[in-house]
């Protein structure tokens, strides 16, 4: 069974207009906070190092402004590249963990969620540690993000069938874990 | 279901994004775009200092090595020599200043000799005794003494010669001078007479006079002109003393010179070129002939000339008593050169002659 989707990268605000110019202050008003919330959602760390990387796609933006059409296409531009930044820098931590200790990251930013939740969102993102990064990635963008497969798959930039088999091979293990019931 | 629970538990996790936070994160975007700013021209600043020292190199080297080819010259670049002093590879290096410049090998020289005849030209040349690199720029002609020296126009009746490194004598309007590295002199030029295809015509003026000919280099052709012109061809002052002296020593035929060097220090001995006729007298003597008893007094007259050439001539004057076997003589001059020039560039061969090693 799917999950249902939030559609986040289909459904643009009502109020943008396609083929509009973009400028770097409003693309970064509307947006930082999307992208800060994506970030955390697919780091599972805390304000830091999500600040780290609301900067390098921003600054990464603030170069490639002329490519980005105009600000309905900028949101699905942002997510790939928080993506694979946030790729980039997990399969840095992974590496770096094989030769220091781990050190012990910010909790997730969880404000409306019940201790309960928490407990289990610690233990989900101990898990995820675990997994593959690509599989990682595109499990998260696919049920903590709520994103359809063939977003997740452009923001992986795979394929349809490569993205369906990373989110399976990663769920297949989280529901070892938790148990499916 | 699981799914579902994991979609609701990541709608949790919200990062707070007050205001304050953005403008956090939006001043340090701003300032690590100023720095990216700032390292890119550094780089491109870097970079481009380092072509322009690379094509600076690369120019200064291609100039060296191979100048702007004239139609006249085809062959005036690195010029091997084909008798080396030493044995080792030594090369004449011409090199054109401009892209007017007009020289032309004189010929019989093996590429020791050149006629400059527009622009300018740099030449850097191993000494060689027995055969001297001549430069013959109208009627003036250039003779090394061991250099790097350049010839230039200034205009069609001025040259100008700046010597940069050892001594070019430079014969111009009869007379003698020499220049000394760092210096430059300035001569008015005449044309010589020239065929139709600008060569030199050694036949047609050697029947008037053997002057022309030695003056362009042309030695050999100069002393079969003074040979059959007879004695009273040659004027008794010192330029023209000199000059058929060096058209007898470099046509091959040294002991013909003796007696016009000979000449100048008996009747010209004040004359301020007395010091170099002794010295090239000293060197004749030496080199050319075996006589190196004769050669020291020589040496010795060119020594208390003073001049540029003294250290040379000291030199020499201990090559001299060695090879004469006067080891006592020899080795207390020797001892004079070390206390007189004592980082003199004949140090080496001084201390050797002199038995100092």
């Amino acid at each position: 069974m799917s999950p249902k989707p939030h559609l986040r990268l289909a459904s643009p605000a009502p109020d943008l207009v396609a083929g509009g110019p973009v400028e770097f202050n409003e693309l970064f008003a509307r947006y930082g906070q999307y992208v800060a919330r994506l970030a955390s959602r697919l780091l599972g760390s805390g304000d830091t190092e999500v600040d780290d990387v609301v900067q390098d796609v921003f600054l990464l933006a603030s170069r490639r402004l002329p490519a980005i059409v105009d600000m309905i296409q900028a949101r699905g531009w942002l997510a790939t590249v928080t993506t694979r930044l946030v790729a980039r820098r997990l399969r840095r931590r992974r590496f770096r963990s094989l030769f220091l200790a781990s050190p012990r990251g910010q909790e997730v930013p969880a404000p409306g969620a019940t201790p309960e939740q928490r407990a289990l969102l610690r233990r989900l993102y101990e898990v995820l540690e675990g997994l593959p990064t690509a599989e990682r990635v595109a499990w998260s963008l696919r049920y903590l993000e709520g994103e359809p497969l063939d977003i997740v798959a452009a923001a992986c930039g795979c394929s349809l069938a490569t993205a369906k088999r990373r989110v399976s091979a990663a769920k297949k293990t989280i529901d070892e874990v938790f148990g499916n019931a | 279901m699981r799914d579902q629970m994991w979609t609701s538990l990541g709608e949790k996790i919200e990062p707070v994004w007050a205001p304050e936070r953005e403008d956090a994160v939006r001043a340090a975007i701003a300032r690590r775009a100023t720095r990216r700013r700032a390292v890119v021209r550094t780089a491109i600043a870097v970079a481009s200092t380092g072509m322009i020292a690379v094509g600076g190199f690369a120019l200064v080297r291609w100039q060296s090595a191979g100048p702007v080819a004239a139609p006249s010259v085809s062959s005036a670049r690195a010029v091997p020599n084909p008798a080396p002093a030493g044995g080792a590879g030594e090369t004449v290096t011409v090199t054109r200043l401009s892209s007017d410049t007009v020289l032309a090998p004189l010929p019989d020289r093996n590429g020791r000799g050149f006629a400059l005849r527009a622009g300018g030209a740099r030449f850097s040349v191993p000494h060689d005794p027995d055969r001297p690199f001549v430069v013959a720029a109208g009627d003036v002609t250039i003779e090394d003494l061991g250099t790097t020296f350049t010839v230039r126009y200034l205009s069609a009746d001025r040259l100008k010669i700046a010597v940069e490194d050892g001594r070019v004598r430079v014969r111009a309007g009869g007379s003698d001078s020499e220049v000394p590295a760092g210096a430059t002199l300035e001569v008015p030029i005449s044309p010589v007479v020239e065929g139709p295809r600008g060569e030199p015509q050694p036949a047609a003026v050697a029947a008037s006079s053997w002057r022309p000919l030695a003056e362009r280099g042309q030695y050999e052709e100069a002393r079969r002109a003074l040979r059959k012109a007879g004695p009273s061809a040659v004027r008794d002052d010192t330029a023209d003393l000199l000059l058929a002296a060096d058209a007898a020593r470099l046509s091959g035929h040294p002991a013909e010179a003796v007696p016009y060097l000979e000449r100048v220090l008996r009747g010209h001995a004040r004359d301020p070129r007395a010091g170099l006729a002794a010295f090239t007298l000293g060197r004749v003597l030496l080199d050319e002939l075996g006589r190196p008893s004769e050669a020291v007094d020589a040496f010795a007259l060119a020594r208390s000339s003073g001049g540029p050439l003294a250290e040379d001539a000291l030199a020499r004057e201990v090559e001299a008593l060695s090879r004469a076997g006067d080891v006592t003589r020899s080795r207390e001059l020797a001892l004079l050169y070390r206390r007189l020039y004592p980082n003199g560039r004949r140090a080496k061969a001084v201390s050797r002659f002199g038995g100092l090693d």
